[in-house]
């Protein structure tokens, strides 16, 4: 799920041009045949005898030792998912450094999950670590990681702002125990739409299949996203969905595409398909909308009257990091509320921790945000959030099966 | 002992040319044929679970057929697009190749020269920029919106509900674009070296200067046609950045199913055979064009 946050300036960029989010996002697909390498390389040993983890347990292991101590630490997230020093103003990651003393290196190489997946999968398959110390996986990947054994239980009792946590995060669907992940930020998928394109307001998941709209459409490539927009708009809901009682949805986004309603299916580029005019209308994720909406006010963001969905991109611990200690200084860190608050003001998507709108209510500046409804959803919006099944092995196979055959059709 | 001297020289004879083909050799089974058996294995494998990445060598010839039938619609739509493309390159590429050659004059270094220049710049980038060009505010459908040519092009199926982004007009032209330098500099080689007196003698001897162009030059020139032919079918039908951003979900190339095969299923078997199917019907289609062609003048 590339989503990208980007200032007022990137968005103006974005009208005149090629930008950086723009690049990145789109390099990724590049970035991704790179990687191919050491993974087909690696893989080729078939014969080895894989040190299987603890995957499938529901018990969690037991947590990662928190003497486990280097001094650094290195955190691989999402691009500009964090306020970053500028303008004389220092962003979280220096301010940590400065509070802890801890080195640390924030990479914002995550830009695709089943990209970064490709890249991680050989060593973490044959039990040997990766470098970063936190990564911060889509919850569907997270899920993942965590029925294949490749994360490590996280040292809870050394993260007391864990505590912090808001209570319809706990325990998720995708981490049962609540043992292996901390969310990193939460976002709503709905609908963007322009305007100024539409010439009305978009209330329904049935307005992306107009025909007034015809090629004037964009859907997602992350098929829970679009799948589960879709699924909702026929009633039926995603949290609980088999993959037979989802033909229904994969034929209707299947005729959608053949028949030229649907123009692309993308990444986080429908940001600039949007801006440029290309899309009237699209599955989107709030936090960009709210964004882009800065600088092209005829942008609309609305959770469709069906429903939409919810999701998570959390901070794990790959098995075998070294830096465990630094890890749970900094996610309890960053689950302090005030540092929290510096984050969600920046980025504008649904922070995981409690007290974060009362502290963006004290300081002038950001009392506006502190009423946005994309980022603190009333209880009816809330209400009508659903999550995505956590689809186990063979599911998922079905269904990425099923939904890469639309979209490279 | 002179004997022995030139049997010397001779056994010299026999291994200098493999030692100074040896750089060329270790590279290419590094990287060209130790690749390959890797694929090779793959596409004859069973995965023994979706994600810890460890294959089985099951020779499972099926990987093949069920890939085939399964895609077979972009295998098609693929050799279309890069045949349509390898088309407009020659019908764009060969008058330049032909105006440099004859009435570049000094300048002609400088015109091959520009023919060059984009690829200083990274294929990827130039691509994006394509987006801009052909979006639907862009200045291609701004010209065409201006000239009230919008519903021509639709009617006559060069735009799609009157977008030229993500439809199949936008990844071959994208396509074109990409690979005319690989068309433009063969053809270019070879018209250089023909002795243009050749056209003189044609004239004294009646001939037309069409005619003369289609039975004098254009056949000496087409030893550069078929280079350049291989050098921009063989890459453009493997191509997956063109339909990636300039094509729509209709549009998509053999080359994104690999990599979605890849990335997205993490299917290597897969992923694997279609690689080998592209690779063979490349393979058989250049060997039945040289045979019609001929590669005898292929000394460009």
């Amino acid at each position: 799920m590339n989503r990208y946050r980007i200032n007022q300036m990137r968005a103006a960029q974005t009208r005149a041009g090629l930008n950086r989010r723009q690049f990145l996002g789109r390099a990724g697909a590049f970035g991704g045949a790179v990687l191919l390498t050491p993974s087909l390389l690696a893989a080729c040993g078939g014969d080895d005898e894989d040190p299987k983890g603890n995957g499938g347990d529901t018990e969690p292991g037991p947590t990662a030792d928190p003497n486990k101590s280097t001094g650094d630490l290195l955190m691989s997230n999402w691009p500009l998912y964090i306020d970053p020093t500028e303008d004389g103003v220092t962003g979280s990651v220096d301010l940590f450094k400065k509070a802890t003393g801890i080195d640390l290196t924030y990479n914002e190489d995550f830009n695709d999950n089943n990209e970064y997946f490709a890249a991680i999968q050989p060593d973490l398959a044959n039990g040997k670590a990766i470098k970063p110390d936190i990564i911060a996986p889509t919850f569907w990947l997270v899920a993942r990681l965590i029925e294949l054994g490749w994360v490590e239980a996280l040292p809870l009792d050394q993260i007391p702002n864990a505590a912090n946590l808001l209570p319809s995060l706990q325990k998720p669907l995708w981490d049962p125990t609540g043992a292996y992940s901390l969310p990193w930020q939460s976002g709503m998928t709905g609908i963007a739409y322009n305007i100024d394109a539409t010439g009305r307001e978009l209330t329904s998941v049935e307005d992306l299949f107009d025909p007034e709209f015809k090629g004037k459409i964009g859907m997602l490539t992350e098929m829970r996203d679009t799948l589960g927009l879709v699924l909702l708009g026929l009633g039926k809901d995603p949290s609980t969905i088999s993959f037979d009682d989802a033909a229904d949805a994969f034929d209707k986004i299947e005729a959608a595409k053949n028949d030229g309603q649907i123009r692309q299916f993308t990444g986080n580029d429908y940001q600039d398909d949007l801006v440029a005019g290309n899309f009237a209308a699209c599955v989107a994720w709030s936090g960009d909308v709210a964004q882009l909406a800065l600088d092209t006010p005829s942008l609309r963001f609305v959770i469709p009257e069906e429903g939409g969905m919810q999701w998570s991109d959390c901070m794990v611990i790959p098995k075998g990091a070294d830096s465990i200690k630094e890890a749970a200084a900094w996610m309890n860190y960053v689950y302090d509320p005030v540092n929290a608050a510096r984050i969600a003001a920046y980025v504008t998507y649904n922070s995981p921790v409690a007290g974060v709108q009362d502290e963006l209510r004290k300081n002038p500046d950001t009392v506006g945000l502190a009423d946005s409804e994309l980022m603190f959803p009333d209880e009816e919006t809330l209400g009508r959030l659903k999550v995505f099944k956590a689809l186990d092995e063979d599911e998922e196979a079905q269904f990425d099966d099923r939904f890469s055959s639309i979209t490279t059709g | 002992m002179a004997g022995g001297g030139e049997e010397r020289n001779q056994r010299r004879g026999t291994w200098q040319p493999y030692a100074m083909l040896s750089p060329g050799m270790l590279w290419m089974a590094l990287f060209f044929f130790a690749p390959m058996v890797i694929l090779a294995r793959y596409a004859l494998s069973e995965p023994r679970d979706r994600f810890s990445g460890k294959y089985d060598l099951t020779w499972r010839f099926e990987n093949f057929t069920e890939v085939f039938d399964r895609y077979g619609e972009q295998f098609l739509r693929s050799f279309r697009y890069s045949g349509i493309a390898t088309l407009l390159c020659i019908a764009l590429g060969y008058p330049l190749a032909y105006w440099i050659a004859t009435r570049g004059g000094r300048y002609r270094n400088l015109l091959l020269g520009l023919v060059v220049v984009p690829f200083f710049t990274s294929y990827l980038v130039r691509t994006i920029a394509w987006t801009t060009l052909v979006g639907d505010e862009g200045p291609i459908l701004g010209i065409a919106g201006a000239l009230s040519l919008e519903g021509a092009l639709d009617s006559i199926g060069i735009t799609t509900n009157g977008g030229l982004l993500q439809t199949q007009t936008a990844v071959i032209l994208g396509l074109t674009y990409n690979f005319l330098p690989f068309m433009v500099l063969p053809i270019y080689v070879s018209l250089e070296k023909i002795d243009f007196r050749l056209l003189d003698a044609a004239k004294d001897l009646y001939s037309s200067s069409r005619r003369a162009f289609w039975k004098v030059i254009f056949p000496l020139s087409l030893p550069g046609v078929f280079a350049g032919t291989l050098l921009t079918f063989i890459p453009a039908s493997g191509d997956f950045v063109n339909a990636e951003f300039l094509g729509g979900p209709n549009n998509q190339m053999i080359g994104n199913v690999i990599q979605n095969e890849f990335f997205v299923q993490f299917d290597f078997a897969s992923a694997a055979a279609i690689s080998f199917i592209l690779m063979f019907i490349i393979t058989v289609g250049v060997l039945v064009y040289a045979r019609i062609f001929g590669t005898d003048e292929l000394s460009v």
